[in-house]
């Protein structure tokens, strides 16, 4: 307790040190006039007492001063007052303060803004208790949409028997319901759960309560917990939701409370709802089928289990599920279960990006702090006489490295604070990219922990700042102070340290520059893709009449909505401009997220072969014209291909490449096929092909087209549902008035999804645009702080050595000489700077290989115009110092 | 006269201690006079040390400080003991003490052997 108690009255002894002065003077003063009395007393003579008391006190002045160092905080006092100082220093330089400044700042601000994402959405704790306990199962097989397919009810029961190191199983089924609102109907993403759900999770309401166990199983009131997100959006955060009824798909459910913030994963919820408002999902299809796989699990890991224990009971139980029911899992589609921690997954698509965008500020802080460097140590340079003189004055080597401390805080202290203004810009266009990669995005902000990360790099940047500029060697004062401290050390070989940043600053902008020329070039490439389409004058609209309860259980209702969308069509055909409008299931350039095995007649796969699948989709006759899908044979729907006549299919080329390469497919018969058949309104009997229509990139640009099998609207269920428009101009005009024919027509309906084609393809391209932009924009900022740099340390070199130069140009050397002499010392660091910055950047290219499309991490092209064009401006740079030092006038110099 | 001494670290709190102990509370002259008296002016204590050591033991609680009126009437500021203080000379003396006998011990003339 004591050094505590010390401590504090010495922290209060710095505030109010001030006011006690006068009193430690009368102190003082009372000693010297006490011992003066005695002096006296013994006989002295007055001034001789004095004297000697004077003698004996050993100085008031040092007493004082030592009583000073004990009373408050010297260190932090001697700091002030050169903070002070340096502020008036640096006011007597704006120009240099500036630029240091704004360097720093755009350095210091990258890294604040891209460090808050970072924080948010891969690092900060969950808030889940004890989040890090949780994990999530993914289970996959080989192919397209096969990455995740979530699991079955009788599956889901198997892994909870068998793998006791999870020790609570949350399930939780996607499932999209309508919502009739105050102001219309729209179709919300919820989440079905069991009872346990909440519990396991770790989540707690706001308000109300949430689903227990009681709430399970069919014959229980249908029961609505409201997301944290989902309860702004749809109610404004109203608290007296709690207890409200409201109507999800025609039916009444009570709102009974709503979570805290919370990330949901894989898709996001507006809503939980318990299981007993899909009929569907307590139907015995559900509970009993093993393919039928529609729910997402996250487990808490039992207490003392581990991660590594877990996956062994996992992958056990996995392998006794294949065993045990080989028509579930067909050996050639390598069906897998991994378990990953929860925070991990949430973060894993966002993972790749975060950190490139990391990587990319903390080059340009190296960059930004390098060049600031280099800008201290020349004025460290022509400063040297000012050191020197405080060093006569009686300032040590600490006292002169606190001084440039000091310093260096004050032009960090501005950078950070500037820097913090930009990352507040910064951070919402972040913002904006990371909601397309994580649940977590809105979980970013600028908080005392991102500040305490940005005060921790101004103090960082501070000190290597500091430390870097060499000082007076103690005891070379003297030479210093005879030789009048003018003569500046010349030579650029005596500043190693200041080429060496040099090289460095080109090394990080090649690097910087690779990656922005890799991004670039995977977004153009990714731009240049051909959708499949004939044209980008498509505007769709998605209108799912019909809920998939409604589907399933209530088969009357098909053909009513059949009705609907046929006048819906007949109405927005009527627009003007417009040429054709087809209907469809699901609308080109997106997923279906609908896909079935499927066979061939005659044709037996090879063992171990994987089954094929392909997409289910509907279309009319006209679907493939309006939307500018290629025929590539046969011919497409026609109004024949009705509900009585015979059942035909159209497929794409890339499922007819699978069951018929070199073949004419027209004329044979394919089949849907699956366990999981039995438990939708799908019918597996055989189709006959009667056309080929070209492969649309369904599951975005990037990604290879897959299989797709089409068959008539009329001979199918309306499953989804939505138009394909095709204008002759200007398809996107007609986006309001088609929404409005289709909301008078079907009131209650959600609208979703209105875009045109070349939307659709924007969404797939503009965040690798903003990926690109982002890494550019920073590689042409650290060219210009390298390019900036070069020139500069040349341009001083050259003013070093305008006596030497002088002195050449007198001895005979001509200005193109002195020429070729500048900038072969600039082309040493150039060269230098290349070589090493291309050797780091092929080796970070291979670390944003699953950011690229269409290039190779290894580009030759990328990586040659990237040396060309830094190698250009290095020579630009040089250039300008070169000429300086050829317009020398010997004549002038040696004079002076 | 005999060569002057300087004050070893940590030696001068225990002084400056004691010397309140045994007066009460007595200004910086005083504790300096009662010093170098006690060491037979072997002690020299400029202001520079003293001050800083019994701001220190105010800082830390050991001493407490207050303005009077000395016997001459002058203004002085006297220093006083606190139960704080009387604890850690207690334990500091005895400390002393025993350091002072063991290096009694070891530097003892040697026993004539016999």
């Amino acid at each position: 307790m004591r050094p505590v108690r010390a401590a504090l009255a010495r922290i209060l002894g710095f505030f109010t040190g001030h006011r006690r002065d006068e009193a430690l003077r009368d102190e003082l003063q009372a000693h010297l006039d006490m011992e003066t009395a005695e002096n006296i007393r013994r006989g002295m003579r007055p001034a001789d007492a004095r004297r000697q008391a004077l003698l004996a006190s050993g100085g008031l002045t040092q007493a004082a001063e030592a009583v000073r160092d004990q009373r408050g905080l010297p260190w932090l006092e001697g700091l002030a007052a050169d903070l002070r100082y340096a502020l008036r220093a640096l006011r007597l330089s704006p120009a240099f303060t500036a630029v240091v400044v704004i360097t720093l700042a755009l350095g210091i601000g990258a890294n604040t803004a891209i460090f808050s994402v970072v924080r948010a959405v891969l690092l900060k704790p969950l808030p889940h208790r004890d989040g890090d306990r949780l994990v999530y199962l993914r289970h996959s097989m080989d192919g397209p949409g096969g990455a995740s397919i979530a699991f079955s009810v009788p599956e889901v029961r198997d892994l909870r028997t068998g793998a006791p190191s999870l020790g609570g199983i949350a399930e939780f089924s996607e499932w999209t319901v309508r919502f009739q609102a105050d102001d219309g109907a729209v179709r919300i993403d919820v989440g079905l759960v069991t009872g346990n759900y909440f519990d396991v999770m770790g989540l707690s309401p706001v308000l109300g309560r949430l689903t227990e166990p009681r709430d399970d199983g069919p014959g229980v009131p249908p029961v609505m917990v409201l997301t944290h997100a989902g309860w702004m959006k749809h109610f404004g955060g109203d608290s007296s939701v709690v207890g409200r009824q409201v109507r999800l798909d025609g039916t009444s459910v009570t709102v009974i409370g709503v979570l805290e913030p919370a990330p949901f994963f894989p898709g996001r919820a507006d809503a939980l709802l318990n299981m007993v408002i899909s009929e569907h999902h307590t139907s015995a299809f559900m509970v009993e089928g093993r393919t039928h796989r529609m729910t997402e699990m996250v487990a808490r890991l039992a207490p003392g289990a581990s991660v590594a224990q877990a996956r062994a009971e996992v992958a056990a139980v996995h392998a006794r599920m294949q065993r045990q029911f080989r028509d579930a899992y067909d050996p050639g589609s390598h069906y897998r279960v991994t378990v990953i921690g929860f925070k991990e997954v949430l973060g894993e698509r966002a993972r790749l990006t975060l950190w490139l965008l990391m990587g990319a500020a903390a080059f340009v802080l190296v960059i930004s702090a390098a060049s600031v460097a280099n800008l201290t140590l020349m004025r460290g340079v022509r400063r040297q006489h000012e050191l020197v003189v405080r060093a006569a004055l009686g300032a040590g080597l600490a006292r002169l490295r606190r001084f440039l401390l000091a310093e260096n805080l004050v032009l960090a202290g501005m950078g950070a604070i500037l820097g913090v203004v930009l990352a507040v810009g910064g951070v919402r266009l972040l913002t904006a990219l990371a909601e397309r990669y994580s649940p977590r995005a809105n979980e970013v902000r600028l908080d005392g922990v991102v500040f305490g990360f940005t005060f921790a790099v101004s103090v960082t940047v501070a000190l290597l700042l500091s430390f870097l500029a060499s000082l007076p060697r103690e005891g070379s004062f003297a030479s210093s102070i005879l030789a009048g401290a003018h003569r500046i050390s010349g030579s650029l070989s005596k500043h190693r340290l200041q080429r060496g940043l040099v090289v460095v600053q080109i090394a990080v902008s090649v690097v910087l520059l690779a990656g922005a020329g890799l991004l670039t070039r995977t977004m153009m490439r990714l731009a240049g893709v051909e959708t499949g389409l004939g044209t980008e004058e498509v505007l769709t609209i998605q209108v799912p009449l019909l809920t998939p309860a409604e589907l399933l259980f209530n088969p009357a209702s098909d053909a009513a909505a059949k009705e609907r969308y046929d006048r819906m069509r007949d109405e927005i055909a009527a627009l003007p401009g417009v040429l054709d409008v087809g209907i469809g299931s699901s609308m080109p350039l997106r997923s279906s997220g609908v896909r079935f095995e499927v066979k061939a007649e005659g044709k037996a796969l090879a063992a171990g072969e994987a089954m094929p699948r392909a997409e289910y989709r509907t279309a009319n006759p006209a679907f493939f014209r309006a939307a500018g899908i290629p025929l590539l044979r046969g011919r497409p729907f026609a109004a024949t291909d009705h509900r009585g006549s015979g059942r035909v299919v159209i497929i794409n080329r890339t499922l007819a490449d699978r069951y018929f390469p070199g073949e004419d497919p027209l004329g044979h018969r394919i089949a849907w096929t699956g366990d999981v058949l039995r438990f939708t309104p799908i019918s597996g009997e055989w189709r006959t092909i009667v056309g080929v229509v070209g492969n649309t990139r369904d599951g975005g640009l990037d990604a290879e087209p897959r299989a797709v099998m089409f068959m008539p609207f009329a001979q199918e269920l309306a499953i989804g549902g939505g138009f394909a428009i095709r204008a002759d101009s200007n398809v996107s005009a007609l986006a309001a008035a088609a929404t409005g024919i289709v909301r008078r027509i079907a009131p209650t309906a959600p609208i979703e999804n209105v875009l045109t084609v070349a939307q659709i393809k924007e969404q797939s391209v503009s965040p690798r645009r903003l990926n690109a932009a982002l890494v550019s924009s920073f590689g042409v900022l650290a060219v210009i702080i390298a390019a900036v740099g070069m020139a500069g340390v040349l341009a001083f070199s050259v003013s070093a050595r305008t006596t030497e130069i002088g002195i050449r140009m007198s001895l005979g050397a001509d200005s193109g000489r002195v020429q070729r002499m500048v900038l072969r010392e600039g082309g040493v660091l150039l060269v230098s700077g290349l070589v090493s910055g291309v050797a780091v950047a092929f080796l970070a290219a291979r670390g944003i290989r699953g950011l690229l499309f269409g290039v190779a991490p290894h580009d030759p092209a990328t990586f040659i115009g990237v040396a060309v064009m830094m190698a250009a401006i290095g020579v630009a740079a040089c250039w300008i110092p070169a000429l300086r030092a050829a317009r020398i006038d010997p004549a002038i110099t040696m004079r002076s | 006269m005999a060569e002057k001494l300087d004050v070893k670290q940590g030696t001068l709190a225990l002084m400056i201690l004691r010397t309140l102990d045994v007066l009460g509370p007595l200004h910086g002259y005083g504790v300096a006079r009662r010093i170098e008296e006690t060491s037979k002016n072997r002690l020299a204590l400029n202001y520079g040390t003293l001050y800083p050591a019994l701001l220190k033991l105010e800082q830390e609680g050991f001493v407490t400080a207050e303005w009077r009126q000395s016997e001459n009437n002058r203004r002085a500021k006297y220093y006083a003991l606190t139960a704080a203080g009387r604890k850690r000379l207690a334990r500091e003396a005895r400390d002393w003490h025993r350091t002072a006998d063991l290096i009694a011990a070891f530097l003892a003339p040697r026993p004539e052997a016999p």
